[in-house]
């Protein structure tokens, strides 16, 4: 349901309650006594659900990430001019959707990973408002990146499965499926966002959302 | 009637709860930084479920054949 239409259904149902608290007299008649169930039970509740599924929907676009100030180096890494760095060449030809590259990327792919996602979100949240965020360049995933997030989108992709690098030794793809070799480990695709080691010669593409 | 009046006056201040609650949820709405989910949540979420427990805890509690008045209670 789009924002606006949310919007107008939170207000509509308020200035509905508005009517039962100036004239709660209404409710002696059935039609009120319905109104009331409608507006101080079923619309509130209704309208919470939607509201929250709304947040929860727009916490995973790239806008909402980088609104904290801390992420704008992550934001700007998505922009670099050079196909090396892994997060703007993904970014930049949309092998991950544009308005969800971060999500996209951090989720988890196994069961409960969204709900894993949004917690580690709140726990984001209270680092920056109540905690001592980090540095930019100082931020860490809190666990090893898992491959099986690579794996969602490439596994069974031709570039990935006839790779001349991964399958140079017959060894290398079942271990990068075991997620026993990391794809981005040093000397594979470890250029990621690379904050603060980006030196003075890095180019930044201008187009994009 | 005290009763109906007492349930009257638990609907306004549920009604009350449920507005506050709502407005706080179309804030949010339109604030679009990462804090308003924990708003919308915390707050939001609190007032509108106050206000519908005291709604329905008015029900339960209304006696049976209950009227509302909406002005001064007339007593013989």
């Amino acid at each position: 349901m789009p924002t606006i239409a949310i919007l107008a259904l939170v207000l509509f149902t308020a200035v509905l309650a508005g009517v039962l608290v100036v004239r709660p007299a209404i409710t002696v008649s059935r039609a009120g006594k319905i109104l009331a169930f409608g507006v101080l039970f079923f619309l509130p509740l209704f309208s919470f659900a939607v509201g929250v599924q709304n947040e929860m929907q727009r916490s995973e676009s790239t806008a909402f990430c980088l609104s904290c100030h801390i992420m704008e180096p992550y934001g700007k890494s998505l922009h670099i001019d050079d196909p090396s760095y892994l997060a703007g060449a993904h970014f930049q030809n949309h092998r991950v959707p544009a308005d969800e590259a971060c999500y996209t990327c951090h989720t988890n792919y196994a069961m409960f990973g969204t709900i894993k996602a949004k917690m580690g979100g709140l726990r984001h949240l209270y680092i920056y408002y109540l905690g001592k965020p980090p540095l930019p360049e100082n931020i860490k995933l809190y666990e090893p990146f898992n491959n099986r997030e690579c794996l969602h989108c490439h596994l069974g992709a031709r570039s990935f499965e006839q790779g001349a690098m991964h399958n140079a030794d017959p060894a290398t793809l079942p271990a990068i499926k075991a997620n026993a070799l990391s794809c981005v480990s040093s000397g594979c695709h470890d250029t990621v966002h690379n904050v603060g080691h980006w030196g003075d010669k890095v180019k930044f593409w201008d187009g994009g959302s | 009637m005290v009763a109906s009046d007492s349930m009257g006056h638990r609907l306004r201040i549920s009604g009350i709860f449920v507005i506050i609650g709502l407005l706080v949820e179309a804030l949010c709405l339109v604030w679009s930084r990462p804090i308003a989910f924990v708003v919308l949540v915390g707050i939001g979420g609190a007032l509108i479920g106050i206000g519908v427990l005291l709604f329905l805890y008015s029900l339960v509690s209304a006696a049976p054949h209950a009227t509302i008045t909406s002005g001064p209670v007339a007593r013989k």
